[in-house]
């Protein structure tokens, strides 16, 4: 029965990913940098003393306190009486959010498609592991929501949502936070998808999901066409979201104006990240995920 | 290749290049394109914009175009010439006729704009001073137009501008025709550097080129080197009818009768019949059909006269007024078909005579047929209103009978006697016993007057200025002299006439009616009305500072002012018509300008021109062009450069 819901669950998820790749992310799993509290007794370590089998450190005894964590070997020595405190092992909320706005339709292969098969991936190790899974889509707001996924069970759930979820609307990336934050429980994980072309800024929404519970990785996509475009003549530029448009006459020199300015938007998010303790990743559309995950991920140690 | 107007190009450049630029800024048809997000583009193009604002035409094909269009167009406005005849520079005389007949319209639209049109094409061939050559000079014109004056309508230059620009300027002119001036004008230019003061050498000659019908009346005293002058001669026809000669008199018997007299010629071969008609006032009062014989050659000197007739009108009118008498057959001239006259009213002399006591020179005055006789003694004379009679002028002649007054109101006086002081003529001392030796006998005052026999026993001796006219002299003084001053008119007898046999002699009372009517026409003659093109019209007599307006063919809403003696004098009667002067507080004085010149109205081209027995032929054929004009290729560079344009528009377009 179980491996028929698996099999149902890989035929759903191989429509977004690899089935080769599949299987190689049957060996990973999710890494928070720091041990984080989780909802119930998991397969992972958290800062919170609590009952485990792992050593953490020696405590007077107090009134009222569990005789059974009593450390009598000390007592028969000391005649004194010390709790032995053990670190316990919780599990790890993974709490993703992809933007849904119009633009990531854009770039071919598109941005969508890109972070679709990210999630996928990445949920599927989370998944996998027994790690809370949340994915949530944004664009002017929070728009859909896969909340408290646990287990494999939950595979065919997510690559349907992953499937159905369509990119439209304009974005507002401070609202779509706070709802984000305001609905965001326990720690983990928050892993935020989107190419993060706001026009009223990334840096208060980011603030919103910058929390000592979560380890916050920002990924940013970009297609090629972004990051390189390929325009000439003379054009109007429409914005697929708001319709503004920029009358341009493409040329080498706007060309490097561009690219300079995307470099430092860039590193403006980079910087933001870095200073609030976020991981930034860059990546372009048109690269393997499989890579991405397989490597990249795991040498940053989001994945191990 | 030379440039004609190369600043002409370089101001519109100036002004229509940037426009262009600023345009293509403007108006840009521009693609749509749908990006993710504008956020990064609009920063780009603002930091573009900061740092390099042209950087948005670089590489754009349409805007190249565009100005190599109008490139094509500029380089077209500079007017360049490819010349296809070589030649050095040398420096033209341009002398282009004026005269009445160049005013036939025989060549369409008439002569005169066919030989200007010439001198242009002429002007267009000569290599001019190349502007963005390395070719430093150029030929050099100068423009001569040429009637009864030379004009210099511009001095030596280069600049084809300004030479054509003053071929243009060049009016008609319904006056004679007399090369001389001109061609003693374009030799005193000659000789000096010119404006353009470069180091041309003033010793080299230039070239004469007459622009004309060869209907010039000095050419017999005009030399010029074989090689000197070029003729073009212009017209073909020699179909004319002209009035070549007219008068309007009033009878002596009858002053309200006017006998009006016209001779008319015909210059064509054929007879001719034709109307003629005789206006007062603008009211036609006569038309009179007239057969005008053709020109005939007679055999000997071949040389052809043309067919004439006279016509003599005679009405009744007893005031002033305008007579015009108008030939109405269509011929090529049209200014020598009709001639105007101006009629005074009639008038009667009033006479003074100023005399102690005469009984011979009353006598005689009396027996002439003067409207008023006054008589008055020295001394009333000398208590008169000097000045008033000046200013009124009751008198139209006063007789001073060995009177010296003591001062000279302007008028006409015909004197006795000791000549009147303040008029530069000194009496140093008296003679006695003289004879006529000699007389001008056709003089007005001398008509018909036989002087053989005067005898003074004695006279006074006249030293007379230069300009005074001698009419009679004694063996050591001059016996009669017509003398001009301080706007009064003198004709002086140096003598009494009681101390001469004269008053026994016939001619003395001739005398007197002659000297009276003399001394009466030039009451009139002030006021000369019947005049030639050219002459000028002159007014004296009026109050010094007056200023006075003028209307005539040509002339409109003019003013002229009279100098502080009073007169005024209006040269510029270059057409024929009436000309009026209207000076304030007196009635309207109205002068007639008529050509009246057989040499002018015979409008036969001449192909050969003799100047002091050299004979010059006229060019065979009228100037061709001798270099292309470049502008209209360059247009048509210009429309295929704007289809280039269309076409890559569209391609653009359509991506």
């Amino acid at each position: 029965m179980n491996q028929t819901k698996t099999a149902t669950a890989r035929r759903r998820i191989t429509d977004l990913l690899d089935p080769n790749f599949v299987a190689r992310l049957d060996s990973l799993d999710v890494l928070s940098r720091k041990i984080l509290q989780g909802k119930l007794q998991g397969e992972r370590r958290s800062k919170r003393r609590g009952q485990s089998v792992e050593f953490a450190d020696h405590r007077p005894y107090v009134v009222g306190d569990d005789l059974r964590f009593v450390d009598w070997n000390i007592y028969g020595r000391l005649e004194q009486l010390f709790l032995k405190l053990f670190l316990e092992e919780q599990d790890l909320t993974v709490h993703i959010a992809m933007d849904a706005s119009a633009s990531m339709s854009f770039g071919e292969p598109s941005k969508e498609l890109f972070i679709k098969k990210l999630i996928a991936a990445l949920g599927y190790v989370s998944l996998v592991n027994n790690n809370r899974v949340t994915i949530s889509s944004f664009a002017d707001g929070l728009k859909t929501q896969m909340a408290n996924m646990r287990g494999r069970s939950y595979l065919a759930q997510m690559a349907e949502f992953l499937l159905t979820s369509q990119s439209e609307g304009f974005s507002n990336f401070d609202n779509a936070c706070r709802q984000i934050a305001a609905g965001r429980l326990g720690s983990g994980i928050m892993i935020v998808l989107s190419d993060f072309f706001f026009k009223e800024g990334f840096d208060t929404g980011l603030r919103r999901l910058v929390s000592r519970q979560y380890d916050l990785y920002v990924i940013q996509v970009l297609s090629a066409q972004e990051l390189s475009p390929d325009l000439a003549g003379d054009l109007k530029l429409i914005d697929v979201e708001d319709a503004d448009a920029a009358e341009v006459t493409i040329s080498s020199a706007l060309i490097k104006y561009y690219k300079r300015n995307l470099s430092a938007y860039c590193n403006e998010l980079k910087d933001f990240c870095t200073r609030r303790g976020a991981a930034y990743i860059l990546v372009n559309s048109a690269d393997s995920v499989e890579s991405l995950v397989l490597n990249y991920l795991r040498r940053i140690r989001l994945l191990r | 290749m030379e440039w004609l107007t190369p600043l002409t190009a370089l101001y519109a450049g100036a002004a229509a290049v940037p426009l262009l630029l600023l345009l293509y800024f403007l108006k840009l048809k521009r693609r749509e394109q749908i990006v993710s997000s504008t956020l990064l583009w609009k920063r780009a193009v603002q930091d573009l914009q900061v740092n390099a604002p042209f950087q948005r035409i670089r590489r754009n094909i349409l805007l190249l175009l565009q100005l190599l269009m109008l490139l094509a167009i500029l380089f077209g406005l500079a007017w360049p010439v490819l010349s296809l005849t070589a030649g050095s520079g040398r420096r033209y005389v341009l002398l282009i006729d004026r005269s009445a007949s160049m005013n036939a319209v025989d060549v369409a639209p008439s002569r005169l704009d066919a030989a200007k049109e010439q001198a242009k094409l002429f002007i267009e061939s000569l290599p001019g001073k190349a502007f963005f050559s390395l070719k430093g000079t150029g030929d050099q014109i100068m423009v001569i137009a040429f009637g009864k004056r030379a004009k210099v309508m511009c001095n030596f230059t280069s600049d084809k501008r300004q030479a054509l620009a003053a071929i243009e300027a060049i009016r008609a002119g319904d006056g004679d025709s007399l090369l001389g001036e001109a061609v003693v004008v374009a030799r005193a230019f000659a000789q000096s550097p010119g404006v353009e003061a470069d180091n041309r050498s003033a010793e080299e000659p230039a070239q004469l080129v007459l622009f004309s019908d060869g209907r010039i009346r000095d050419l017999d005293q005009i030399a010029v080197a074989s090689d000197e002058l070029i003729f073009n001669c212009v017209g073909k026809s020699v179909q004319n009818i002209a009035i070549t000669a007219m008068q309007a008199r009033r009878s002596y018997e009858n002053p309200d009768e006017i006998d009006i007299f016209a001779t008319l010629a015909n210059y064509g071969a054929t007879r001719v019949n034709c109307d003629l008609q005789l206006s007062l006032n603008a009211d036609v009062r006569a038309v009179r059909s007239v057969t005008i014989p053709g020109r005939t050659t007679t055999g000997d000197s071949n040389t052809a006269q043309p067919g004439k007739a006279a016509v003599s009108f005679s009405l009744s009118h007893a005031d002033a007024g305008v007579l015009e008498v108008r030939q109405l057959h269509s011929d090529c001239l049209s200014c020598d078909d009709a001639a105007w006259a101006i009629l005074s009213a009639p008038t009667r002399l009033s006479v003074l005579l100023v005399t102690a006591g005469n009984i011979v020179l009353e006598s005689a005055l009396r027996a002439s047929p003067l409207g008023r006789l006054e008589i008055c003694t020295p001394a009333e004379f000398d208590a008169m209103d000097h000045a008033a009679l000046s200013v009124e002028q009751p008198y139209d002649v006063i007789v001073l009978d060995n009177h010296v007054p003591t001062g000279l109101p302007k008028c006409r006086y015909l004197t006795f006697g000791r000549p009147p002081d303040n008029i530069d003529v000194s009496v140093p001392q008296q003679l006695e016993n003289q004879v006529m030796v000699d007389w001008r006998s056709r003089h007005p005052v001398l008509q018909y007057v036989n002087l053989t026999n005067l005898f003074a026993a004695r006279c006074y001796k006249m030293s007379l200025p230069r300009d005074a006219e001698v009419l009679a002299e004694f063996d050591q003084t001059p016996a009669l002299a017509l003398l001009r001053r301080n706007g009064s008119v003198f004709l002086l007898a140096g003598f009494d006439v009681l101390q001469t046999n004269w008053p026994f002699e016939p001619g003395f009372v001739l005398f007197c009616y002659n000297a009276a009517s003399f001394l009466g026409m030039e009451v009139a003659r002030n006021q000369d009305t019947n005049l030639r093109v050219g002459q000028p019209i002159v007014v004296e007599g009026l109050p010094p500072e007056t200023l006075a307006g003028i209307e005539g063919p040509g002339v409109s809403g003019g003013e002229i002012k009279a100098n502080p003696a009073g007169l005024i004098r209006f040269p510029g009667t270059d057409r024929v018509g009436v000309y009026s002067l209207n000076v304030p507080d007196q009635p309207l004085r109205l002068f007639a300008v008529n050509l009246l010149d057989a040499r002018e109205s015979d409008i036969e081209p001449a192909r050969e021109i003799v100047l002091s027995g050299q004979s010059v032929q006229a060019q065979q054929r009228p100037f061709s062009r001798s270099n292309l004009a470049l502008w209209p290729f360059l247009v048509g560079l210009a429309l295929v450069l704007a289809c280039l344009e269309w076409l890559v528009y569209n391609h653009k377009v359509r991506i």
